[in-house]
């Protein structure tokens, strides 16, 4: 073993995550404007619902913009930290990827809201160089990773996920462009099959990875029994691979099997993680897992909705004339999306902001014994991460209330712009807590 | 025969439930509970970074030859243990239970984080590279 490059402690500098973090609910507030904007549309929009530009637009908003945002700065963030793999230039490599991420996502969704070719091209240039250097990022640090573990094992299903997820969506682009391949013969299908791998492949296989370590980290729960941390990760992987062979086969009744698969392992995890938290030793109140438990348990009510809305795309479609009524994809979406992976997202930015400040002004601190590191629960209060919690769980459930009464969609879209703005509040709370303390630590020093 | 990781690891989890009972006596405040379990929690803790101090992270030390490497970084955590011990320590006499609790939030994850690094990559490879010597480690330890 070559132990002379294994070093612990390589906590890149603060903007390296921090950008990312803070960049995030900024794109959660554009998203609840466009949606304050569209409103019912985007739900009405029952004929072909990936062909409505505003329902694309708010979607790319979020994954992008929230979702692919705080996953690179978590991941550029967590892999020297935990597999003691140095990311290479950490200030410029985050720059460059920050960049082009927001740059590339405000193009994308531009072109929705404008529909001029040139801007879908700038879009799709900017984002496939951010996904290619991330890639190429992750990928090399993952080769040198010392110690293996199921989260990092985990990692790299999810980053073959995220290559797939990225060439569907160049190929649906290229699509709008007029430029089509020949194996999407049906767009429907393909963009069914990006949706599908960038969230249920790409995104929850990393949340799952991640789960294994910070559920019994947080908590202080068991850890996840051996089968669990060795079999959920692949499995789920080789059943979207297999599922999306059979999208092309079109074999309704295999294309069933597999896709329950994916719910199986799915609602499986979400209902372990909910069992190790009821084992849990650390019984305070947390926000932290207010939010994974109500992503949790969306997930569970999520699952059987996208798995009527894969079989209703595929078979529906297929049969021509049926008459196509899309309400689950859009459902399965908004219940994916908004309600199982922006809640732990959101829950572990309240965890890893206020510990990742702490730690900084820690190191910064040396020997100014005098100068007080304020404590996690004084970067971010307790009491202001909660009423975000709320307001969001409250956004969430009129969410849910518009898809039957389609008008309660502007409550709902306020509800979120608050929560999202909150969220900002919160997050700039703790860099103004962050640059106080460490100004004042600067000034001491130079006494 | 028992491994550096499974008797290391075995001390981290005794730590973390004594952790979270104090922290639950705590919001409870349930002052005279905290004030001596928080006391116990600090020996056993201490007691754990000794032995990695004195007998554990030499060895490692010597056999990769390496006294700035990972090792050095375990004791700098340990250090900034310490100064959250003393901290927290200063909220149990005051009985400030606001700011116990955030002290034990900090330093769950400090301290979590920390055990990660160690159970994923610091024992293992001291199982890999120590040989022999492992049993007398753990035979140290468990002395204490």
């Amino acid at each position: 073993m070559n132990t002379a490059s294994l070093s612990l402690e390589q906590t890149p500098p603060f903007s390296v995550p921090f950008r990312f973090f803070f960049t995030a609910p900024l794109f959660g507030i554009l998203a609840s404007l466009l949606l304050l904007y569209d409103g019912p549309a985007i739900l009405s929009h029952h004929s072909y619902p990936s062909m409505y530009p505003n329902t694309i637009a708010l979607t790319h908003l979020l994954t992008l913009g929230f979702i692919t945002m705080t996953m690179f700065g978590a991941i550029l963030q967590l892999l020297p930290v935990l597999a003691g793999s140095l990311i290479p230039f950490p200030v410029l490599t985050s720059t460059i990827l920050h960049i082009l991420l927001t740059l590339g996502t405000l193009s994308l969704v531009g072109y929705f809201i404008s529909h001029q070719i040139p801007i879908l091209a700038v879009g799709i240039t900017l984002l496939s160089l951010a996904f290619l250097f991330f890639i190429g990022i992750m990928a090399y640090c993952l080769i040198r990773v010392k110690g293996q573990s199921p989260t990092i094992h985990a990692m790299y299903f999810a980053l073959a996920a995220l290559v797939i997820t990225v060439i569907l969506g160049i190929t649906a682009s290229l699509f709008f462009m007029g430029i089509r391949f020949l194996p999407f013969y049906n767009f429907y299908n393909l963009v069914g099959l990006h949706f599908t791998w960038g969230l249920v492949g790409w995104v929850s296989l990393l949340i799952i990875g991640v789960a294994y370590q910070v559920i019994p980290m947080f908590h202080i729960t068991p850890q996840y029994p051996p089968f669990a941390t060795r079999y959920f990760v692949p499995t789920l992987f080789i059943a979207l691979l297999i599922w999306t062979l059979l999208v092309y086969i079109y074999q309704p009744l295999l294309l069933l099997i597999s896709a329950m698969f994916i719910v199986i392992g799915l609602s499986f995890f979400a209902i372990l993680t909910l069992y190790l938290h009821r084992k849990r030793l650390r019984k305070l109140p947390d926000i932290t897992l207010k939010f994974w438990q109500m992503g949790l348990i969306v997930l569970l009510i999520s699952v059987p909705i996208w798995l009527v809305s894969s079989v209703e795309t595929w078979l529906i479609i297929d049969l021509a004339n049926f008459a196509y009524k899309p309400t689950y994809s859009i459902s399965s979406g908004l219940f994916f999306i908004m309600g199982f992976i922006l809640p732990i997202i959101q829950g572990m930015l309240y965890k890893i902001v206020p510990f990742l400040v702490w730690l900084h002004l820690q190191n910064q601190q040396l020997s100014q014994a005098n100068i007080k590191i304020p404590n996690m629960k004084q970067v971010i209060p307790d009491k202001l991460a909660k009423k975000q919690f709320w307001l969001y769980v409250a956004a969430f459930i009129l969410l849910i209330i518009s898809l039957w009464l389609p008008q309660f969609i502007y409550l709902a879209s306020l509800g979120f712009l608050g929560s999202f703005c909150f969220l900002t509040f919160n997050l700039f709370k703790a860099l103004q807590v962050y640059k106080i303390t460490s100004q004042k630590l600067r000034e001491s020093c130079t006494k | 025969m028992k491994t550096i990781t499974q008797v290391f690891s075995a001390d981290h989890l005794q730590c973390n439930q004594l952790f979270a009972e104090i922290e639950e006596k705590a919001y409870k405040n349930d002052w005279q509970a905290v004030s001596s379990e928080f006391a116990h929690f600090r020996d056993m803790m201490e007691r754990h970074f000794n032995i990695e101090e004195q007998t554990l992270f030499p060895a490692i030390e010597e056999r990769t030859g390496q006294t700035s490497g990972p090792t050095a970084v375990m004791k700098m955590e340990h250090q900034q243990m310490r100064q959250v011990f003393d901290n927290m320590h200063k909220a149990v006499e005051q009985q400030d239970n606001e700011e116990y609790l955030g002290l034990s939030e900090t330093l769950l994850i400090l301290m979590q984080q920390h055990n990660a690094k160690e159970e994923q990559i610091l024992y293992p490879m001291g199982d890999q590279i120590l040989g022999t010597d492992v049993a007398d480690i753990i035979a140290k330890q468990q002395a204490g």
